[in-house]
């Protein structure tokens, strides 16, 4: 095996060369835009972009990665099977007294060591850039390069699915690329939201293996279907399922969207339309009445249009958007820790602050604000609700994570635990005081309001029993009970009106409560004026809600033919709340799923097993694959077996396929070749 | 000695698509001998080499070689198994010599003084790449490589072909010098038949992928005759004769070649009432093309009044 590894690795070292000069020109650009950026910061040339300040989480590093490592990856797996396309070279190659096991493994094992040097080495060299103090002026974890180790990893996929698209001999030309599919949804497994790095590692994992399985398997058989191990039928079998259930998904869902385009009554109808409240600048409050490809329409609460007094018609979009608050505000309620529980990626810190030497952060692992000196690029020390540290940790004190999104084009001013809402004067590294809670109460969730740009006029302060509305320096503007309380109600929005000092709060039910109560809870509305408290109070009537429509869309009717294993999957994923995406319907979907491959797939596939003439067997074991995998599974079906020629029997008369030693009808023998009595047949012996 | 064959099969047919290349093929290689495998192009010799390879899945019959299964060949049978490729490729990247070093690796009995030999013979240059290497200079590298393992079975699929007159000699002529050792079989398939004529002790002949001949060269060349008949004027129609490979009609000459000839065969050509026959010697090459081209008679004679006296 030592020849065949050291033949691969010279075999394909321009191909390694070319892979290390590109993955090392991705760094370097990498490299230049961060210190390039942090000269122009230092120098007051531009302001700090957050999404740029930790280079290893960086959309260029990681778009950049992703491309390179999927294009790196799917060429080299080609390529070493390319090399030998020709069939003599081929056999030049397999005929030697080695295992097709140890062929395999001679070449995964080069091409891997090509992979990891032309791609990981200059990966490598960057994290350990970043990571080195005095480098990057941001927080650094071994977590935070989790992202481009997955994209590493999923270039792996490609490199044993390019491979297999070298390798295979398939009936259908096309089809050979559909190991293809797989190594793609090894990829898209990195952006599945909600999901832990664990489960991201094990379904990678899983679906590399089967994928090389399969190559494993079409080295046993040149190629072909016929004549491979057990596994590596199942590895091929499952790549190509995947591969074709892509293909699949994307022509129905091109065919669904161009007659949605041509014949939009086919899939609208009026039972589709769905409305939400909007309020005016004045503090009225109408109803919007979308969808089912109509305009929309505005009416009042008690149903009437909405008249626009100039045309003396139904208010238009333009005009009512002309007319609507645009200063609302929603308030994040117990977001914090969901976030950090579920994230994909993890959020590891926020950008805060920058003063003119400092870049602050937010880390989420300290639960401080952590500042790096912009020229130097160290930590200088951290800030918790007890003041300045010069360690990271400080006395143990944390902040709550703040409820705003990772790099927020307005940073919040306060920071909260979960009794005070604080303000960081980063200048001095002090922090204030602005709110302390009353006695029992806890903080749900606090916001802060940028009426005029990055002005900032107040921070709302929601706790079990309160909502405040305080100023900047922390006074209480008005303070009104939380009603209808948490947590059936858990959305809560501020409306600031044009009447200076007037507002409107709106407390709104959760999904699940809302849900329960068959989508029939009021949403609370509280007009509120400054020193006036609570001005009136209405509850407004449920909505029609989109959800509660089945069916709706182009994707839930695709959905109805995905394979009933695609739903197995889904509800396999145990953190996935099924319940509450398709309420009330969850079950209708797999149903339809199971009846479509029970009453089409199955027998279909049932039917081509019969003429390729299966064992009963297999013709059982691919009817409950057909079961699981519907269409795509068909699909998978038609492009691994290989159609047998079939030729009249000479004693039953029926049509038999030439690849048994009996007919399968009569059980009669192949006829031997007639003779035309030219034949020459001696006994031969052994030469001595 | 073992008198096993070295190749055996049985029924073993081969279909790509709805057309059967290989037409239930039984054959046997004896131990120690020099065979020939011969058939037009497109007649399923290669196709049948690479079954019996495990290169290629059989769509039935079975076979097996040096008493392994062929679809199950495992690296023992391989190592006792030289083989040849039709087109002699090879990796253009790599130098002759490090053919040979990449070739030894793999065979325990890798044999150096036999790879300089060949590679000696056919004048290359260890330090020449394969891409810059000529056809002949190739084929002669692929020799060395094939032979240098000192295989127990040695397998070549039309080695002479794209070979100018030289090349083949030296090919051939290191074949029979570094081959002939009594336990050795060579089982090797051509189109050159003076070169057959020269080292074969058995031929198969496959014609439209059936095997219609097994047997040593000489009993195939004692089996097919050709018998010339003269007439006085243009020769007459041809009755149906057992075993026809051709008859032309030219003049007044009628020559049948056919196989089997026997005494029923002479009567039924006296029938005919020839001024004169007489039996034709026949040359391997001719027997071979009379037997493989295309059956029945032809005819060059213009019209019937430029053969009246």
């Amino acid at each position: 095996m030592k020849a065949l590894i050291q033949k691969e690795l010279r075999e394909n070292l321009k191909l390694a060369v070319l892979g290390l000069i590109v993955f090392t020109v991705l760094v370097m650009l990498s490299w230049r835009d961060y210190t390039g950026m942090m000269k122009d910061v230092l120098l007051g040339l531009r302001s700090l972009e957050g999404y740029r300040l930790q280079p290893v989480e960086s959309g260029l590093i990681l778009v950049g990665t992703a491309w390179l490592c999927v294009i790196f990856g799917a060429v080299l797996g080609w390529m070493q099977i390319f090399n030998e396309r020709h069939r003599d070279l081929w056999a030049f190659l397999v005929h030697r007294p080695v295992s097709r096991t140890q062929i395999f493994f001679g070449k995964v094992i080069a091409g891997l060591g090509i992979y990891i040097v032309a791609a990981g080495l200059p990966l490598v060299c960057f994290i350990a850039w970043a990571g080195i103090p005095g480098h990057v002026a941001a927080p650094f974890q071994w977590a935070m390069t989790l992202q481009i180790a997955w994209l590493f990893l999923a270039g792996i996929a490609f490199y044993f699915a390019g491979m297999l698209t070298g390798l295979r001999q398939a009936r259908w030309y096309a089809s050979r690329a559909l190991g293809l599919g797989l190594a793609f949804m090894i990829l898209l497994v990195n952006v599945v939201p909600n999901w832990r790095s664990w489960q991201i590692l094990v379904v990678m994992l899983i679906g590399i293996a089967i994928l090389a399985t399969a190559v494993w398997g079409g080295f046993h058989s040149d190629g072909h279907y016929k004549g491979q191990p057990m596994l590596g039928k199942l590895g091929l079998t499952a790549s190509i399922t995947v591969g074709a259930g892509l293909v699949a998904f994307f022509v129905a869902f091109l065919a669904f969207a161009l007659l949605d385009n041509f014949l939009p009554n086919l899939f609208n109808s009026d039972n589709q339309r769905w409305s939400a409240h909007m309020m005016t600048k004045d503090g009225t409050i109408y109803k919007e009445i979308q969808g089912g490809h109509r305009p929309p329409e505005f009416v009042d609460l008690d149903g009437k249009p909405f008249i626009d007094v100039k045309t003396g018609r139904m208010i238009d979009l333009e005009e009512f958007n002309r007319r609507a608050c645009n200063k609302t505000t929603s308030i994040p309620i117990d977001c914090g820790k969901q976030s950090l529980k579920r994230r994909n990626p993890p959020t590891f810190f926020t950008f805060y602050q920058a003063t003119p030497d400092t870049i602050w952060c937010y880390w989420n692992r300290y639960g401080r604000l952590v500042g790096y000196d912009i020229a130097t690029r160290r930590f200088i020390g951290s800030v918790g609700p007890n003041g300045f540290a010069n360690d990271l940790s400080g006395g143990g004190d944390r902040f709550n994570t703040p409820d705003q999104d990772r790099y927020p084009s307005v940073p919040s001013r306060t920071l909260r635990t979960a009794t005070a809402i604080y303000r960081a004067d980063l200048q001095n590294r002090a922090i204030r005081t602005l709110f302390t809670t009353e006695k029992d109460e806890t903080i749900l969730g606090a916001t802060d309001i940028f009426l005029n740009d990055n002005d900032w006029d107040y921070t709302v302060v929601v706790t079990k029993r309160f909502v405040r509305l305080l100023t900047p320096d922390g006074k209480v503007v008005w303070k009104t009970p939380y009603e209808p309380a948490h947590p059936d109600y858990n959305r809560i929005q501020i409306s600031f009106l044009e009447a200076p000092g007037q507002s409107a709060l709106w407390f709104a039910p959760s999904h699940s409560a809302n849900r329960k109560a068959d989508w029939k809870l009021p949403t609370r509305v509280t007009w509120l004026a400054r020193d006036q408290g609570v001005v009136k109070s209405t509850d407004l009537p449920g909505l029609n809600l989109p959800r509660s429509k089945f069916p709706h869309g182009i994707a839930m009717k695709i959905s109805s033919l995905l394979p009933p294993a695609f739903w197995a999957a889904v509800y396999l994923d145990l953190d996935l709340n099924v319940d509450e995406i398709w309420p009330a319907y969850w079950w209708i979907l797999p149903l339809i799923s199971l009846a479509v491959a029970a009453l089409v797939w199955v027998p279909a596939g049932w039917w081509l097993g019969r003429r390729y003439s299966l064992t009963l067997q297999a013709q059982l074991g691919w009817a409950v694959f057909h079961l699981l995998c519907g269409i795509p599974g068909l699909l998978a079906f038609l492009s691994v077996q290989e159609w047998p020629a079939r030729e009249s029997c000479p004693n039953c008369k029926k049509l038999r396929v030439v690849d048994r030693e009996h007919c399968e009808h009569c059980g009669a023998d192949f006829a031997p070749p007639e003779k035309n009595g030219t034949e020459i047949f001696e006994p031969l012996a052994a030469v001595k | 000695m073992n008198e096993q064959p070295v190749i055996q099969t049985r029924s073993l047919t081969k279909y790509f698509g709805a057309k059967p290349v290989v037409h239930d093929l039984n054959l046997e290689v004896p131990r120690g001998s020099v065979f020939a495998f011969l058939g037009r192009n497109g007649s399923g010799k290669t196709t049948t080499i690479r079954m019996l390879l495990g290169l290629l899945e059989p769509t039935r019959g079975e076979g097996s070689i040096l008493g392994y299964d062929i679809r199950a060949l495992p690296p023992e049978a391989r190592a006792r198994i030289g083989y040849l490729t039709e087109e002699h490729q090879l990796y253009g990247w790599m130098s002759v010599k490090e053919c040979g070093g990449f070739q030894s690796q793999f065979y325990p009995r890798w044999n150096e003084k036999i790879f300089r030999g060949v590679i000696g013979h056919f004048s290359l240059k260890p330090t020449a790449r394969v891409k810059d290497l000529s056809r002949g200079e190739r084929a002669g590298l692929c020799l060395g490589l094939t032979l240098a393992p000192e295989p127990e079975l040695l397998i070549l699929d039309d080695p002479a072909m794209g070979l100018d007159p030289v090349a083949r000699r030296s090919l051939v002529e290191s074949m029979i010098y570094l081959t002939r050792r009594s336990d050795r079989t060579i089982f090797f398939s051509s189109h050159q038949l003076a070169d057959v004529e020269r080292v074969a002790d058995y031929i198969a002949v496959l014609d439209h992928s059936v095997l219609r001949a097994c047997c040593p060269v000489e009993a195939f060349r004692s089996s097919v005759k050709e018998v010339r008949l003269r007439f006085s004027g243009a020769p007459p129609a041809l009755p149906k004769i057992p075993g026809l490979l051709q008859a032309f009609r030219a003049e007044r000459e009628l020559r049948v070649t056919c196989v089997h000839y026997s005494r029923a065969t002479e009567q039924v050509l006296q029938a005919l009432a020839p001024l004169q026959m007489e039996m034709a010697p026949i040359s391997l090459e001719d027997a071979f093309i009379s037997y493989l081209g295309e059956r029945g008679e032809k005819s060059f004679i213009l019209s019937e009044t430029e053969v009246q006296p």
